[in-house]
């Protein structure tokens, strides 16, 4: 036990270094970003009707100052650092003065929600059939949803979203296709407004989860198969064991550590959103939050969504880390 | 190895299929060479033209021929998705082997390393770059730094593998053997990693070649080389879809479904090859 | 969770996804919007994205809120509004509304005092009345509030400002300004007037987000989107106390402007009913949904269905940086010449391009001023290319694509010569290589092989910037093979940061616009004033628009500075305008091509009467300012 204990402190400090030189990378990544946050807002300031260029020399000098991208880069960076420490991520620079951290909790609800539900199902899925279709490798319907899995996942998926859009939109207009809720439904824990999410969330969800089951059940089928040539394997079918529990006891529970591994790490795709999807489905979401935050030099935005998602990556790395020794006895905590 | 190749091909239907495939592909991806005008042109030919004897594949609303479009679209996706996969494979496979096998600090440093790339997001940097390199952020330079961000999962994956080989029977024979890290890793352990390898190096193709198509469709990428993600780009912002000029979305979709589904029946097929009980099996001895 | 609950809890799942999705499948219908009965709302496409702030409704200051939410066109309002079209007959003269103001601007003799008359018996939206007081406190607050977006403008301008009584307004200014009033005359937006007694207890205006908004509008915030896609306006039941209600009833009991749809499922959603106006489409897309929807239109009856935006689509040479390449104008002559209009008018808009070979754009009330006017001159000019003198003006190529896109369209295209000049432009240059090679020979420039070599020996090549969708995109590539064909190797690159980089200088040459006018008034300061050389950046300096070819020349500021001392109204000014035209014709500082043309599309299921070519009462693109007349016009369509 002690030396589980020492196991987790180590891997602990591991985890708040990645997160500390993840941030860190990003932040002196976005900052190299070429598009200015002023010049931007500007931008839209003089985008919409005439202003004498010396006003505009002046406006610039004004969110300048106001914005502080004028500062020097490192003093920026421990600027952020003690603001991070505090729990403040700074104002948007493209929704100035509004804190980063409140766009960023609007849009996430929506985005984890979507995808972790997505995410799971589509995991399920193509690891149950995964399994099954390596274990049952002449079954012939697994055989044929392998093929639907193959050619499905290969599609481009701006082309699967676009198609369900069409096809249930349009050709057969039974289901929403913008927005995440109806416009004449309040938001809250109603019938209504679950109901109306629920309708908004379908074809996202089912263009996510058509294009991503296929790389779980090819993962799954590979691993599957290597481990029933193995020969604990072999050893139960002779000894007559019943192929349910071959399977379910120990080819899956053999085959599964590296999916999980996949899974946590796939977590952060989660927290970066789905541009397509909410492109295609007009959906909200951190991914378009994201576009916005990069095209409007955002750096402050960006950083926020990205320290999130780093945050959220590094603890679901650890949490698979300290899992090993459990689910795989033959893996020491070292 | 001939002998190997006439014996699959006679025997696996599989293997057979997935040759023809992906062979056809690579031909028609080849062809591009003897395309008669430059893709980047546009209006060298009648616009919205449907499929027929003189456009095989139709004419898009740009007034291109789409088989010579996709031509070269298919050996531009194809070679940078073979890249980043393929680069992107040695980095994985080192690190993982490496990692799981040897273990302590060696583990810990890589695996800080990768979980690091695993924790950046990929899409603002990728999206951060293209803005800095501007007119210099050909598919080249975009496959080396996919294949840059696109190892560490898979490495991860393998040294899963690697972990539970370390303390297998035969891997402490072979140290007793006297047999060097660098031959156990590349004798004993990459054998059993090879299916994750060819499932990983599919999926990592699948994975950039859909990362360029977002990008793309973003109009992110030097939209004016035909790639997979371009064609569906100029299609998007031509309404195709909705107007009816369904041979530029469709006929791209179901040759990249082709290119994969072939690719697909190779790995199984082949991955049954290496692995001889795993063929033993299959004809149920 | 052990394995086995796991899979049982992930199975479970599935199966109730699976459940759903078809219990769904059976239920679902359109969206029924039983709170906002369809006889009773207008729903209007707003072409932003994700609104990220959407409770920030103080538009004086960027602070990510929408703009064209509803917010400008509806609830907010200030003097005068200029239509870039002809205006409703009766409430406007000359295509300018009195809003706010009961009548025109005055100036003095040297054009350092604006004295404003105001409307009695306007009400906000919370019931107070409006007086002169809140016009000279919306710019007092700006001039003491730097960050603001008008703040530094009235800061330069304003000395001082003056309210005799409730109905007048006076403002002192600082130099002479002729076209002061502009800054409180809505072209797409304008200052708008600001609430008083509600910014007067804000003790930072910079952080207050004014929600709800109470404005001066015919209609009030009803509710909008916390994710920032859609907002609710409700009619005021005292719209007669506004300046809208006085042009007429509005008809829509409510508004719901949506923004961030994607450019096709514009076109489902009004299929579905879900929008009757659209902003833009692609020219395929909107040429679809008319053929197949009897109930939709365009501003065109029939091709090419396009609204002529104000603004001139140009080739732009950047002056300073691109110097080396086009500092010679016979070598920008040379560039124009080798451009076929056909291929530009039928690659960007498949023919539903409305052509200008002059720097004004073709449209409002344009042509009537400038193209009809100046097309006898343009038919004579002549260009000497140093062996030879060449008219180069085609007064047909309208005809001649109006013929070649009635291949596709038959009888959707229109035969009357007046029609077909309005919609597809009065002419442009004949494509004539052999007089641009010799241009380019006069220039000093030398031909090795195909490839065209620069005066300095090194070969003639360049990017053309252009955006990274849309007929300017298009437009920009065909031009860019144009030139490449005839011996330029011009690379056309696509810049999704074009406006930045635009702003930055950071091109030698691109597509896109600079020149913007009022659209229903010749006056020309709109755009014209900021060419003036005085505001030209340093290179590397960013510069204001919109000048961004950063191109001067004493003629130039001649014409602007006498622009300066002429009255906005004086018929001299449009004597001045076609100097400026012809200047530009001699020197070519940019290419002008066609006007910026926009898909707006309206639906006549729910509502119609809508603005159109006959009928041209006012802009319909949605997100003007200036579109609010068009809810006083329609009717329901029942």
């Amino acid at each position: 036990m002690k030396s589980y204990f020492w196991f987790v402190a180590k891997r602990a400090v591991l985890l708040v270094a990645v997160i500390f030189f993840g941030v860190s990378a990003t932040f002196f990544i976005t900052h190299l970003s070429p598009i200015s946050p002023v010049e931007t807002a500007l931008g839209r300031i003089m985008n919409q009707s005439s202003f004498s260029p010396d006003a505009i020399e002046e406006m610039r000098r004004v969110l300048t100052d106001l914005y502080g991208t004028d500062r020097p880069l490192l003093q920026q960076y421990l600027t952020f650092w003690q603001k991070l420490a505090a729990g403040d991520l700074g104002p948007s620079l493209i929704a100035f003065p509004t804190p980063a951290m409140t766009l960023v909790m609007q849009a996430l609800p929506w985005t984890v929600v979507l995808l972790l539900v997505s995410t799971m199902i589509t995991f399920a899925i193509g690891n149950l059939m995964g399994a099954m279709a390596g274990y049952f490798q002449d079954n012939i319907a697994l055989k044929a949803f392998g093929v639907v899995a193959v050619v499905l996942q290969p599609i481009p998926y701006y082309v699967v979203a676009f198609v369900l859009l069409i096809l249930f939109g349009f050709v057969w207009p039974v289901l929403p296709i913008s927005g995440g809720y109806a416009m004449d439904v309040a938001p809250g824990f109603t019938l209504s407004f679950v109901q109306s999410v629920l309708m908004h969330a379908i074809l996202p969800a089912a263009s996510l989860v058509l294009v991503g089951f296929g790389s779980w059940f090819l993962g799954m089928r590979a691993l599957v198969s290597t481990v029933v040539t193995e020969d604990f394997v072999t050893y139960a079918e002779l000894a007559g064991v019943r192929n349910s529990t071959i399977m379910g006891g120990y080819v899956i529970r053999n085959a599964l550590i590296p999916q999980v591994t996949g899974l946590a790490m796939s977590l952060g795709a989660v927290f970066s959103g789905t541009i397509i999807t909410e492109q295609v489905f007009n959906y909200p979401g951190l991914g378009s939050l994201l576009i916005d935050a990069v095209f409007g030099g955002d750096y402050a935005l960006v950083l926020a969504v990205s320290t999130i998602s780093i945050a959220a990556v590094g603890i679901a790395i650890f949490i698979v880390d300290l899992l090993y020794p459990l689910i795989d006895p033959r893996v020491k905590a070292e | 190895m001939f002998a190997v190749l006439r014996d699959l091909i006679r025997y696996n239907a599989e293997f057979a299929i997935g040759l023809v495939l992906v062979l056809s592909i690579i031909i028609f991806a080849m062809l591009s060479v003897f395309n008669p005008v430059d893709a980047r042109l546009i209006f060298t030919t009648i616009p919205d033209q449907p499929p027929s004897a003189e456009f095989w594949f139709g004419t898009n609303s740009r007034g291109q021929d789409m088989f010579w479009q996709l031509s070269e679209a298919f050996r531009n996706s194809l070679m940078f998705g073979l890249t980043v996969a393929v680069i992107s494979r040695i980095l994985s496979i080192s690190v993982g082997l490496l990692s799981g096998y040897i273990g302590g600090w060696t583990d810990r440093i890589l695996m800080f390393i990768n979980d690091i790339f695993v924790a950046i997001p990929i899409f603002p940097v990728l999206v951060l770059f293209y803005f800095v390199l501007r007119s210099d952020m050909n598919a080249v330079t975009l496959a080396f730094i996919m294949a840059c961000l696109g190892w560490p999962y898979d490495a991860r994956l393998i040294r899963s593998v690697a972990l539970g080989l370390k303390h297998r029977e035969f891997t402490r024979h072979a140290v007793f053997a006297g047999m060097s890290t660098r031959k156990i890793l590349l004798e004993e352990h990459l054998p059993f990693v090879m299916p994750i390898v060819f499932s990983t190096f599919m999926n990592n193709m699948l994975w950039s070649i859909g990362l360029e198509v977002t990008l793309a469709v973003l109009g992110l990428t030097d939209i004016n080389t035909p790639t997979i993600g371009t064609v569906l780009y100029w299609a998007n912002s031509h309404s195709a879809m909705v107007v009816g000029v369904w041979w530029w979305i469709v006929i791209p979709v179901v040759l990249t479904a082709l290119t994969f589904l072939g690719m697909f029946l190779l790995a199984v097929s082949t991955n049954e090859y290496i692995d001889p009980r795993s063929r033993l099996r299959r004809m149920g001895v | 969770m052990n394995r086995r609950r796991f899979l049982q809890t992930t199975a479970l799942g599935a199966v109730f996804m699976a459940g759903g999705r078809f219990a769904g499948a059976q239920q679902a219908s359109a969206p029924d919007l039983a709170r906002f009965p369809r006889d009773k709302t207008i729903i209007i496409q707003n072409p932003e994205g994700v609104i990220r702030n959407p409770g920030w409704f103080n538009i004086w200051v960027n602070g990510g809120g929408g703009q064209s939410t509803g917010l400008q066109q509806l609830a907010l309002d200030t003097l005068w509004y200029i239509d870039p079209d002809a205006g409703i007959e009766g409430a406007s003269q000359n295509g300018i509304y009195n809003s706010l103001a009961s009548g025109p601007w005055q100036y003095n003799d040297d054009f350092t005092k604006m004295t404003a008359p105001l409307r009695e018996g306007m009400l906000w939206s919370d019931g107070k009345p409006f007086t002169s007081a809140d016009v000279a406190f919306t710019v007092d607050l700006q001039m003491r509030t730097p960050g603001m977006i008008w703040s530094s403008t009235f800061a330069n301008q304003v000395q001082s400002i003056e309210t005799p009584d409730e109905k007048t307004v006076i403002f002192n200014l600082k130099k002479p300004n002729s076209r002061f009033h502009t800054l409180f005359s809505v072209r797409w937006n304008a200052c708008w007037i600001m609430p008083k007694h509600v910014f007067e207890t804000v003790k930072d205006p910079l952080t207050f987000a004014f929600n709800p908004p109470v404005g001066l509008g015919a209609y009030t915030l009803n509710s909008f989107d916390p994710n920032g896609t859609w907002f609710i306006w409700d009619k005021r039941p005292d719209w007669d106390k506004t300046p809208m209600g006085l042009v007429g009833e509005p008809k829509p009991q409510h508004a719901i402007y949506r923004n961030n749809i994607s450019i096709d499922n514009r076109l489902i959603e009004m299929r579905n009913g879900n929008l009757d106006m659209i902003h833009d489409l692609t020219p395929e897309g909107a040429f679809s949904i008319v053929q197949q929807d009897p109930t939709t239109q365009g501003w065109f009856p029939s091709f090419p269905y396009a609204h002529p935006d104000p603004t001139l689509i140009h080739v732009l040479f950047n002056h300073q940086s691109g110097a080396s390449l086009f500092g010679d104008k016979r070598i920008r002559w040379a560039l124009a010449l080798m451009l076929d209009a056909r291929a530009m008018s039928m690659a960007s808009y498949r023919g539903a391009a409305t052509l200008s070979a002059i720097a004004v754009p073709p449209t409002g009330t344009h042509p009537r001023d400038y193209h009809m006017k100046l097309q006898d001159y343009l038919t004579n000019y002549e260009v000497d290319t140093g062996k030879r003198k060449v008219k180069v003006y085609d007064p047909d190529i309208g005809m001649q694509i109006a013929d070649m896109v009635r291949r596709q369209f038959g009888a959707a295209v229109p035969t009357d010569p007046v029609a077909v000049r309005n919609a597809f432009g009065y002419g442009w240059w004949k494509q004539d290589v052999a007089a641009a090679e010799e241009l380019l020979l006069a220039a000093g420039c030398t031909k090795s092989g195909r490839q065209w070599m620069l005066p300095d020996g090194k070969p003639f090549r360049f990017n053309l910037m252009v955006p990274p969708d849309g007929v300017v995109n298009r437009l920009g590539t065909v031009i860019a093979q144009a030139w490449s064909q005839n011996g330029i190797e011009v690379t056309p690159e696509a810049a999704p940061d074009i406006r930045e980089r635009l702003t930055a200088g950071d091109y030698v040459a691109s597509v896109r616009w600079a020149i913007e006018t009022f659209g229903g008034h010749p006056d020309l300061s709109f755009f014209l004033d900021s060419y003036h050389s005085q505001y030209v950046a340093a290179q590397g300096k960013p510069q204001a628009p919109r000048n961004l070819m950063r191109y001067s020349a004493p003629q130039q500021d001649q014409i602007i500075e006498k622009i300066r001392g002429t009255g906005f109204n004086d018929p001299r000014s449009l004597e001045l305008g076609h100097d400026y035209v012809k200047y530009y014709i001699d020197e070519m500082p940019v290419i002008p091509i066609m006007s910026f043309n926009v898909f707006s599309v309206q639906s006549n299921r729910y509502w119609t009467g809508w603005p159109n070519a006959q009928k041209p009462y006012a802009n319909p693109v949605t997100n003007w300012g200036n579109s609010r007349y068009i809810l006083t016009q329609i009717r329901s369509a029942k």
